[in-house]
């Protein structure tokens, strides 16, 4: 091995702290006390014998007792009269969209069980991230409401009707004004049934705003280029990415498209062509864009315009006022990165993530001196999900507050929790005299209304989308409504009088509007899930640089604001985003792809700074921000934070959400502020320690490798002059033996190929694997105790570079001036199907064996729980049933209930307290579509299997296929020259291969 | 005893004699029987049954009902007779309104005459069912289960014969008994009480004697500990395994008159199986296809069956209109084939690509009145079958793909599903 380079889970890792030391010793954390119990004064005393003996009796008694108990009748309960296209046993896939993400929902005997992305949407926005594949959970969600709400108190939905609508009738007779609040409505038939609303009560406005808001780009294009649209980026058009703060692989925009996009230019298809893209980044808090980046700077959110101005200075020749002057770091990468821009020009882009105007109108002005519109930046087909304007919310308040207001609707926006100034909104609610939510549970803002008409889960629903120019989706119902909710367009389509129902309507406007021209008719949407209809050709822009100074001078102001104590970054978590789906136990399980930390939000701190203000791993910090909003929340060490900033995720810290995401958290969004008309996720606060520890629940440790060399990274230079670099093929080096004799193989071997190049580590892949293979939610209390149950996991590993060197002793930690540069490296791991599998040897009841297909099968009803399995495996990925989850009172917010048990995949058990798991490289796909091939007498072909975590990658960094399939996709990306195995120096011979990770460093 | 010997003898020969006879018209009546057989199916069976009234009369008797000359003019085209004005055809045809009697003017009156040798034979067999019906009993479904099984029959015979031999020993005793008793008496002997009582204690003693015979006794203990230990280990090994299990269903329908009688394939009730995992109960909009029509109420004068009335009243059905109405409730079946959670089965796995046929695992379901489960279901049932069973790979191209397996195919050698992995614990467990 070439390269001495240190790889770390964590600072304790790192630290090697005796903590950690001492968990790390033992696959489980917690030793059963069977010394104790065997040793000499145990065995001794009176007691055992005489217990012995009772518990003996007791258990002769129960098991007699429970074996009298008669086999228990069971039902079959065919359809009365069944749907035509409904087998039992066969799924069905209906084509629909998640938020403008084309996907394809599973359904079985009538209900959904999983999303995957729509695979003739490729190219288009079909992706699933983790919030889209946890969505099916919300359908069986406990806590939504069964049915509308007046005043507090149940109702039917006539009765609402006539008081809405006398509410309205009113309204309409004063000439007082109605307003609709939304989030983002793209939904050309939602929009539609408004403007139908609208016609009945002409005063009606419809206001969107988000929570987390893109504003300030629509304005920044209003003033530059005079269109108030976001636009579409196109990174697949970059061979130079520059990204100021915006964390576009993850929660800016449509991390799912810019993914695509993104690891089109990197993976290892386009490595063996000889091409890859560069990406810097520039951040304060460590984000999984940043954690992608070839190059990631360090910079506090104040240094973000100043480093714009920098880089407009460099490019242009300019000399706008404010450019960068602290942090030396950044500005030597910034002339590393503007010789290089400037020769990209039409094949870069610059993106900010910042909501303030100016800066993205520095962007703006950044990108058009780049040539970047018309390439990478597409403002003729503009993206449509985020359309929210923060200045019309702060009119509504402000209309509300003079008494102009009657009626207002909320749909899908929460403003009491999500706005930060919840006080002004509380009071402008006060003066309106009927105000009414969509919401489907009594959340934070429904439950202070007057009444609540809940509207349908997605699932349930009847829709479209329009997430970008030309791209229309359909939403379609999978499932019969589950309570007694109404679709919010209905709802208003018969408050205006239409008789219409929903179906219809969306269907005529379809038929009347979308598909004019085209040759589809209705059904052929239906079975496709979209209508493309073609890219606008690209205008040409003008942009006014004279006017720049003003906005320079904006900057500047801006930065100076930021530049005092500590600088909070406010950014939303991969999983809980703004909040929305905050009842949802997978999400909330789901570790950060970053810190590894689940069922919390926290203060992200660099762990040299956290020294300075005397804080350490456990502690509690208080944060008091500008407007005087305190919350206490836990420190979180995080490598890569820049000094001086402190990173606290939204989207947390809901009060009335459901049982699993009530108070999870706290709630950060009152620490924003609105200025100069745009929602600010930049602010200021003072920490001060505060007393009390708290543990995180947080994985990254659980399952060490134990500092075994498992991660290989080269940078691009290195790969072009040889691309198995640091590949690291131990097989040469020392004689191997065998000790099994082999078998016959004579069908199919299972494998797969790993990109570490295109895996980003958003964790999408662990959701997917969770809700196909029945996998138990724990809750934060198991978590840290080491007992989440994912199958798979993405072990994310740092590395310091400081100045070119690498730092690979631990004591050499102590003498670095900040942990401001680390790289990360994600490691999908899961059951690695080896040929001589450790834990299969250790079994003493064979409940472990090994296929003639390469699979390591286990088999739950045989398992009895020794545990020694898990303790003989080098990849550390059995997971051991502490309880039984879906039995267990203790579990009640996440699968204990008869109603969320029906999102289980039918086909996959649901393991007992005792018994061991593991990724069982979803066999019952394989056996499902091994019978498909052999029911149409043809040989299997590619596609014919896929499994969960690799359908539901973006990035096709996972690739699945029969390694004895010689065309097969893997068989081919096995041959590449990146491929490595883990730990292929024990000989364990693992299924699984994994590409190097190649990073296009700039080279000394 | 010479007097019995006597007795049975002059007994013997007539019935030998009638016997041989009975034999040998039987056999010549026989051929006739099949044939028509085959002809009532094809023709007669979707109107008429031989026991029982259905769209038309009841068969059985029909051969003393009518002449053969009428029967064979009737059979042969029925319409020209009531148009004719045949006075029986017209009753014949006034009792029976809804449906007319077809004529069957290709049946030739051999054939004709083949399907009265059906009837009569049926009607002989069934008088031979009744008269051992009588002596058995009415048989339940175990026992039918059990009927098939020639070891069982054996042993059921053999405990019997024993039983038979313990009786008849015990009545010779008697016999014997009185004979001395009126050998005694005919000699004015009174036996005396007192050696009664004696008797009764020598038993007494003879028992105990008996009981200090350590041989005996250490025998008997070994016997009972065998019986125990064997009979508790077959319960034991048969916990769970419910073989011949037939649970009252909520309908009472019969396999035996829908797959048995009537012929319909498995595949239009179950064509899940064909599909799916799940062969899958069908669903009562698959009955109305037949029984909008079919109301049997020529069982029950007239009146709709009760059972097809179940169907009726779950999908809330108005045989007036026609309709279905919103009071719908669904049949509750009780399953019969319970396999647990952990074991993963796919019918058409089986079904389509191995070409496994139901009757395989479900026994002689065509004769079944009420479904019973015919299989154990146990692991090792399952395993069995998978190493004996071979690969069925003709014609199906996705064996050609597993090269491997593909070579030993074309060499001619036995594939079982063992040996693709039939075996192993992923196969049914995930």
């Amino acid at each position: 091995m070439e390269s001495n380079k240190k790889y770390w889970k964590g600072l304790e890792e790192l630290q090697q702290t005796p903590a950690f030391v001492e968990k790390s010793k033992g696959e489980f954390a917690e030793p059963i006390p069977v010394e104790d119990v065997l040793n000499e004064a145990g065995l001794s005393t009176r007691t055992p014998r005489r217990d012995f003996l009772k518990a003996l009796g007791f258990g002769l008694g129960a098991v007699t007792l429970a074996a009298c108990e008669r086999t228990p009748v069971h039902k079959a309960v065919p359809y009365l009269i069944k749907p035509e296209e409904v087998t039992p046993g066969i799924p069905n896939f209906y084509a629909s969209s998640f938020k403008g993400q084309s996907v394809l929902v599973r359904t079985r005997e009538g209900r959904p069980i999983l999303l995957e992305a729509n695979p003739s949407a490729v190219g288009l926005n079909c992706g699933t991230d983790a919030s889209a594949q946890a969505s099916v959970l919300d359908l069986y969600d406990t806590s939504k409401l069964k049915g509308p709400k007046f005043k507090g108190s149940d109702i039917s939905w006539d009765a609402l009707d006539t008081n809405v609508v006398t509410a309205l009738d009113a309204a309409n007779a004063a000439g007082k004004q109605i307003r609709i609040v939304s989030s983002t409505l793209n939904s050309p038939s939602a929009l539609a049934a408004i403007a139908r609303f609208t016609e009945k009560y002409p005063t009606t406005r419809l206001i969107e705003v988000d929570a987390v808001s893109y504003s300030g780009i629509i304005k920044a294009n209003q003033n530059s280029f005079g269109k108030s649209v976001v636009p579409h980026y196109r990174f697949d058009n970059a061979d130079i990415i520059v990204s100021v703060a915006a964390d576009f692989l993850g929660t800016w925009l449509s991390g799912e498209e810019h993914t695509q996009q993104y690891i089109s230019n990197r993976d290892y298809k386009s490595l063996q062509k000889g091409k890859m893209s560069r990406h810097i980044q520039f951040e304060g808090g460590m984000s999984l864009t940043g954690t992608n980046a070839d190059v990631r700077v360090a910079i506090k959110p104040s240094e973000e315009g100043p480093l714009l101005i920098a880089l407009y200075n460099a490019i242009t020749g300019s000399s706008l006022p404010g450019a960068l002057s602290t942090n030396q770091k950044a500005q030597t990468a910034l002339k590393l990165v503007v010789q290089e821009l400037q020769q990209a020009r039409g094949r870069a882009v610059v993106v900010s993530g910042s909501n303030e105007v100016a800066m993205q109108t520095l962007t703006n002005a950044i990108n058009v001196a780049l040539q970047s519109y018309g390439s990478t930046i597409d403002l003729d087909n503009p993206s449509y999900q985020y359309k929210g304007d923060d200045e019309a919310f702060t009119t509504f308040l402000a209309e509300a507050n003079r008494g102009d207001i009657d009626v207002a609707f909320f749909l899908d926006s929460n403003p009491l929790y999500s706005y930060p100034d919840v006080t002004a909104v509380k009071d402008a609610l006060g003066k309106i005299k009927f105000k009414l939510s969509f919401a489907d549970r009594e959340d934070e803002t429904a439950s202070e209304l007057d009444a609540i008409a809940p509207n349908h889960n997605f699932l349930e629903s009847w829709g479209d989308a329009h997430p970008r120019g030309g791209y229309y989706t359909i939403v379609q119902p999978t499932i019969n409504p589950v309570y007694n909710t109404r679709q919010a367009e209905h709802s208003l389509l018969l408050w205006a009088g239409e008789k219409t129902d929903y179906y219809t309507f969306v269907k005529n406007y379809w038929e009347q509007q979308l598909l004019v021209g085209s040759s589809k008719t209705w059904k052929d949407v239906l079975q496709t899930g979209f209508e493309y209809k073609g890219e606008q050709p690209a205008a040409t822009y003008s942009f006014d640089f004279a006017s720049l100074g003003a906005v320079a001078n904006a900057i500047a102001l801006h930065s100076k604001a930021l530049a005092k104590d500590v600088e909070v970054q406010l950014y939303q978590s991969i999983a809980i985003k703004d909040g929305k789906q905050g009842n949802n136990a997978y999400l909330h399980e789901l570790p950060d792809p970053v810190s590894k930390v689940t069922w919390d939000n926290y203060a992200a701190i660099n762990p040299k700074f956290a020294e300075s203000l005397g804080l350490g791993e456990n502690s509690l910090v208080e944060v008091a921000g500008e407007n005087g909003y305190k919350v206490t929340l836990p420190v979180l060490m995080q490598p890569g934070q820049a000094m001086g900033t402190v990173s606290i995720a939204v989207g947390y810290g809901r009060t009335k959400v459901g049982k699993a995401g009530d108070n999870v958290g706290k709630n950060a969004y009152p620490f924003a502020k609105l200025a100069n008309g745009t929602l600010q996720f930049n602010t200021t606060a003072k920490l001060a320690k505060a007393s009390g520890t708290y543990e995180l629940a947080q994985t990254q440790t659980h399952h060490t490798i134990e500092g075994r060399n498992v991660i290989r990274e080269t940078t691009f230079t290195k790969y072009k002059e040889n691309p198995g670099h640091n590949a690291g093929k131990w097989t040469d080096s020392h004689k191997t033996y065998d000790l099994w004799n082999k078998y016959e193989q004579p069908g199919h071997k299972w494998v797969m190929a790993i990109d570490l190049n295109a895996c980003t580590g958003c964790g999408a892949c662990i959701v997917a694997c969770n809700i196909e293979n029945n996998i138990p939610v724990v809750g934060r209390d198991e978590v840290r105790r080491r007992r989440e149950m994912h199958w798979m996991r993405i072990d994310r590993y740092y590395a310091i570079e400081q100045s070119g060197t690498s730092y690979t002793k631990e004591d050499e930690i102590r003498n670095l001036d900040d942990m401001e540069n680390v790289s990360v490296v994600h490691q999908p791991m899961m059951c690695q199907h080896c040929e001589h599998a450790p834990c299969e040897t250790v079994c003493p009841v064979l409940a472990t064996v090994h296929s003639s297909e390469g699979l390591n099968h286990m088999a739950y009803n045989r398992c009895f729980g020794t545990r020694y399995c898990a303790n003989n495996c080098p990849y550390k990925v059995r997971r051991f049933n502490w309880f039984n989850y879906w039995n267990d009172s203790r579990f009640d917010n996440y699968l204990n209930n008869e109603f969320t048990q029906l999102v289980l995949n039918p086909d996959v058990v649901s393991r007992s307290r005792g018994v061991m798991e593991k990724c069982s490289m979803c066999i019952q796909r394989i056996q499902a579509g091994k019978l498909k091939a052999k029911m149409e007498k043809r040989p299997l072909k590619e596609g014919d299997i896929t499994l969960a975590c690799g359908s539901a990658c973006s990035a096709n960094a996972i690739i699945f296929g029969d390694a004895n399939d010689p065309n097969s996709e893997v068989s081919k990306a096995l041959k590449n020259e990146r491929v490595y195995y883990v730990l292929e120096e024990i000989n364990v011979q693992p299924g699984i291969g994994y590409m190097t990770k190649v990073r296009n460093t700039y080279e000394a | 005893m010479r007097n019995i010997s006597l007795v049975f003898r002059r007994i013997v020969r007539p019935v030998s004699v009638a016997l041989v006879l009975l034999l040998v018209v039987s056999s010549l009546q026989a051929q006739d029987a099949k044939e028509g057989e085959t002809i009532f199916k094809a023709n007669c069976s979707s109107c008429h049954k031989v026991f029982g009234k259905f769209l038309g009369p009841e068969l059985a008797g029909v051969n003393e009902r009518h002449d053969e000359a009428w029967l064979l003019k009737w059979i042969h085209n029925a319409p020209a007779m009531i148009a004719s004005g045949d006075p029986a055809a017209l009753e014949l045809d006034a009792q029976y309104p809804a449906a007319a009697m077809t004529a069957f003017p290709q049946l030739q009156e051999g054939q004709i005459k083949s399907i009265l040798a059906y009837i009569k034979s049926e009607e002989e067999k069934k008088a031979a069912g009744d008269a051992a019906g009588g002596a058995t009993g009415s048989g339940n479904g175990a026992a039918a289960a059990a009927s098939g099984d020639a070891s069982n029959f054996m042993i059921i015979g053999l405990v019997a014969v024993i039983a038979l031999a313990f009786v008849v020993i015990l009545v010779l005793n008697r016999v014997i008994r009185t004979l001395e008793r009126v050998i005694a008496n005919s000699k004015d002997l009174i036996p005396e009480p007192e050696l009664t009582e004696k008797e009764g204690k020598d038993y007494l003693g003879k028992l105990k004697k008996l009981a200090k015979n350590k041989k005996l006794v250490f025998f008997a203990v070994l016997m009972l500990v065998v019986f125990l230990g064997s009979a508790g280990w077959k319960t034991l090994w048969n916990v769970g395994v419910h073989e011949g299990y037939q649970p009252v269903q909520p309908i009472k329908f019969s396999h035996q008159l829908h797959a048995g009688v009537n012929q319909i394939e498995c595949q239009y009730c179950h064509g899940g199986a064909f599909k799916s995992k799940n062969a899958s109960i069908p669903s009562a909009n698959v009955c109305m296809n037949c029984h909008k029509a079919i109301t049997a109420s020529d069982k029950y004068d007239g009146e709709l069956s009760p059972e097809i009335a179940k169907i009726y009243r779950a999908l809330d059905y108005n045989p007036e209109t026609m309709e279905y109405g919103p009071n719908q409730r669904p049949i509750e079946w009780v399953r019969i084939h319970n396999l647990p959670d952990f074991a993963y089965f796919n019918h058409s796995q089986h079904v389509v690509v191995a070409g496994v046929e139901c009757q395989t695992c479900h026994g002689p379901i065509e004769t079944m009145a009420e479904v019973y489960q015919y299989s154990p279901l146990t692991m090792k049932w399952c395993v069995d079958c998978h190493q004996k069973t071979e690969v069925n790979h003709q014609g199906n191209a996705y064996y050609d793909q597993l090269i491997a397996a593909h070579e030993k195919l074309k060499k001619g050698e036995k594939v079982t599903a063992a040996m693709l992995g039939g075996l192993e614990c992923g196969k049914c467990h995930y």
